[in-house]
């Protein structure tokens, strides 16, 4: 493999791994916050219960998030060492506020998990406060950095050199608002799905308790306030990217020619050697009246940009369309749940047809998390700062990317079927006895031996 | 704005100390999972399991935050040290990816075979990672990286590899060890088990003698293999390094006699002194020969926003950090000058013991 090839694939890896975890890591926390504060308020057993076993399954997710993280902040520069040099050097105190963020998801997590017999209920309540805090601004601060590589501001490059450098400029990038507001509405819609699938598959396997549906509830909430949001912030993003990032733009949507009256391609494979159009189902100016209100709104094509600086169609289009899928099928289905359940007076919908839908939307949003990221990322290329600094020229003279690819895919593997194992396990583990006295009595070291994982 | 990188860079020395004393410390009772024996063997598990629980991953941000710090605040060293230092670098991450999943895995891995499985790979990846910092700290101190005009010259495999990096690497080892073995005494007095904290002491003084010699093996080793920091020692640094043989000494002294709670700080204190002797020694220089600490500072105007964001988001970390320890390492700790139970030692005229404040 040639090292850049080999250096792309083990970043690929990596980031497809930890962003499972940080996207957890963001909307967990805001589960056991509200499970926790209702259990509080209403003396809930089941509640309680609830927040007490998601933080035990959150201690596993956070340490892998945590290795995981660190894994990627030294790839940036194990990897593309001038890449860092630049980005350090502009925007690298972003990196530096995402550490304290992430202390403080460390800190109070370890508060919150070790300390429900230490400390008095309320106190405890409030340590996952921060937790929530902190995961939203990580991902605020690290997608930041990320809106800065797609519209990079705040410096100017001349000769090799940089001058001028105003980070705060840099930090308020056009693409800031857009992409931040999207990736932490897609950690609670992914995470409230996510839930929910879990509970959907044991109510599937015929455990119908009060427990179960309490937990899909609260994770369909989250997912219901969240989707629809979700989705129009992906409209705002895409419009944006219709101007913004142009080329990027034109592969989303498989535009080859700079044109008004463009249709709208659903699907499909767009062609870059042959500029054709594969299997789409075509809505007639589609793409002009969504980007630009009208008809006549005219859109770049890849042939406004030179063949080396175009981004490949065919991954992007496809991610893209795939995505929006996921988005327009999730928020059918958690409509139709609400739906059911308000229109039979609070009565649990437990169709088994229902059931199946929610289980799949839980895997399905992770793969749309994973999508989203890669139209922005491979949308991006041949560039890792637009428009300044070439993926090519990024990449490190070290030896040793192909073998270094290999041990960390294979870490990967390894760390991934151990952590699936271990929380099905924790997940089959039976109900203690569900009253008040008994839940809140337990203390850490007894849950641990009798969920016995 | 001159001195800014100055301020920024104590700033992240003291945080490596922080990772040394916190995150080495973590990593040394990792070791001590190895290396548990005897009757009391599932115990000193347990033990060493509740006092990582709560802290090790607030303890291991110190690492990212020393990562992204120094590519924030000297990008062009760290592009450099990546380059060059990609095989160690790469190792020392292996090793703390492995053993942070270990650790989870295996508190929550209740099952028998699992939990066993990988309590092996938690221990043996607790080795690997302060041993590759340690041999990358000293491919730093060589002062064999050279940079001109901003691309680096050095040979990439192996440079690294010699003697003297091979010694501090394993010191590195013995540091952690010592650091975990000294915290687990306090730790097992104030649960009230002085026979595990007896274990932990002898322990303790063993691998802070090795520590001791490693470093004695160092230090003779720096004329040759890191010549630039052996003169900058002999020049500005004699006092620190003195320093830090004394408190070493008092350290082990401590120990000795079983006053855990002194011999806590003063571990640190050797600690922060030694990673200290190092800075002053190589002072100008953040990469000897030819990045000084001015010429691999990133702009002043980052530099200014860094520091900012620093001191606001350590006003807001400190005291929660302080939180965090007061509730697993403070609440129901033995008394500062409480003295633990030590076997009796039969120094001639002295044949009474201290009673204990119990």
């Amino acid at each position: 493999m040639p090292p850049l090839l080999a250096a792309r694939s083990q970043m690929g890896t990596s980031l497809v791994f930890h962003i499972i975890f940080s996207v957890l890591g963001v909307g967990l926390p805001l589960l056991m916050f509200i499970a926790e504060g209702v259990a509080i308020r209403k003396k809930d057993p089941v509640w309680f219960t609830l927040a007490r076993r998601w933080s035990i399954a959150a201690a596993i997710i956070f340490a892998i998030g945590a290795v995981s993280g660190t894994i990627v902040e030294f790839e940036l520069g194990l990897l593309w060492p001038t890449y860092i040099r630049y980005t350090g050097e502009i925007i690298g105190p972003m990196f530096a506020f995402e550490g304290f963020a992430f202390f403080l998801e460390a800190i109070f997590f370890g508060i919150y998990l070790y300390g429900w017999n230490r400390l008095p209920p309320l106190v405890h309540w409030l340590s996952s406060v921060p937790i929530v805090i902190g995961g939203a601004a990580s991902a605020w601060f690290i997608v930041t950095t990320n809106s800065w590589m797609n519209t990079p501001t705040g410096f100017q490059f001349k000769g090799n050199q940089i001058t001028g450098i105003d980070t705060i400029s840099a930090i308020f990038n056009p693409t800031t608002p857009y992409a931040t507001v999207h990736m932490i509405l897609a950690c609670y819609v992914a995470c409230g799905f996510g839930v929910a699938a879990v509970y959907a598959y044991f109510m599937l396997r015929g455990r119908r308790s009060d427990y179960y549906r309490k937990g899909m509830l609260l994770a369909l909430a989250v997912a219901l306030i969240a989707t629809p949001l979700q989705i129009v912030s992906g409209d705002f993003n895409a419009r944006f990217l219709s101007y913004a990032q142009q080329a990027k733009f034109a592969a989303m949507e498989g535009v080859f020619k700079t044109a008004s009256h463009v249709p709208l391609h659903i699907g499909g494979i767009p062609d870059p050697a042959t500029e054709q159009y594969y299997f789409s189902i075509d809505i007639p100016n589609g793409t002009s009246i969504l980007a630009k209100d009208s008809p006549n709104g005219v859109i770049k094509g890849l042939d406004a940009f030179k063949p080396q600086d175009r981004p490949n169609p065919i991954a992007v289009h496809l991610s893209f369309d795939t995505m929006v899928g996921i988005g327009f099928f999730t928020l059918f289905v958690v409509i139709i749940f609400w739906a059911l359940y308000l229109l039979r007076r609070r009565v649990f919908p437990e169709n088994r047809l229902l059931l199946l839908a929610v289980l799949l939307c839980g895997p399905l949003s992770f793969l749309a998390v994973e999508l989203g990221w890669m139209v922005t990322e491979l949308g991006r290329q041949p560039w890792v700062i637009y428009n300044f600094l070439r993926t090519s020229e990024a990449v490190t003279s070290a030896p040793f990317l192909n073998i270094s690819f290999l041990v960390f895919s294979a870490v990967y593997v390894i760390l991934a079927i151990t952590l699936i194992a271990l929380l099905l396990r924790q997940a089959r583990q039976p109900l203690p006895e569900l009253t008040w006295e008994k839940v809140t009595s337990q203390s850490g070291e007894q849950e641990y031996e009798e969920v016995g994982v | 704005m001159m001195f800014l990188p100055y301020i920024i860079l104590s700033i992240l020395w003291l945080s490596l100390i922080a990772y040394a004393v916190l995150g080495g410390a973590d990593f040394g009772a990792g070791m001590w999972v190895l290396l548990a024996f005897g009757p009391t063997k599932e115990q000193q598990r347990k033990l060493i399991d509740m006092a990582l629980g709560p802290v090790w991953e607030t303890n291991h941000v110190w690492l990212i935050f020393l990562v992204v710090g120094l590519f924030s605040a000297f990008p062009i060293a760290f592009s450099v040290l990546s380059i060059v230092l990609f095989v160690p670098l790469s190792l020392a991450l292996l090793g703390v990816v492995m053993r942070g999943s270990a650790f989870a895995f295996r508190t929550h891995a209740k099952r028998r075979g699992t939990t066993e499985a990988w309590s092996y790979v938690f221990s043996l990846s607790t080795i690997i990672t302060p041993f590759f910092l340690g041999v990358s700290a000293a491919a730093v101190a060589s002062g064999k990286i050279l940079v001109r005009e901003g691309t680096v010259v050095a040979n990439l495999g192996t440079f690294w590899l010699n003697p003297f990096a091979l010694v501090i690497g394993a010191m590195a080892i013995a540091l952690c060890a010592t650091l975990a073995a000294i915290y687990l005494t306090v730790e097992a007095t104030s649960m009230d088990d002085t026979e595990m904290a007896r274990t932990f002491r002898l322990r303790g003084l063993i691998a802070g003698a090795i520590t001791a010699l490693l470093g004695a093996l160092g230090l003779l080793l720096s004329p040759p293999y890191a010549p630039q920091l052996w003169q900058g020692m002999l020049n500005h640094a004699i006092p620190v390094v003195a320093a830090t043989m004394i408190i070493g000494l008092g350290a082990a002294a401590a120990l000795y006699l079983g006053y855990y709670r002194i011999a806590r700080p003063l571990i640190i204190a050797e600690t922060a002194f030694l990673l200290g002797s190092w800075g002053v020694s190589q002072f100008p220089y953040l990469i000897p020969p030819d990045l000084t600490i001015d010429n691999a500072a990133g702009a002043p105007s980052t530099e200014l926003l860094l520091l900012i964001g620093i001191i606001i988001g350590m006003l807001i970390i400190i005291p929660s950090i302080f939180y965090l320890f007061y509730i697993f390492k403070f609440q129901g700790s033995m008394g500062v000058l409480e003295k633990g139970n030590v076997p009796e030692t039969r120094v001639p005229g002295r044949g009474t013991k201290v009673p204990s404040l119990k």
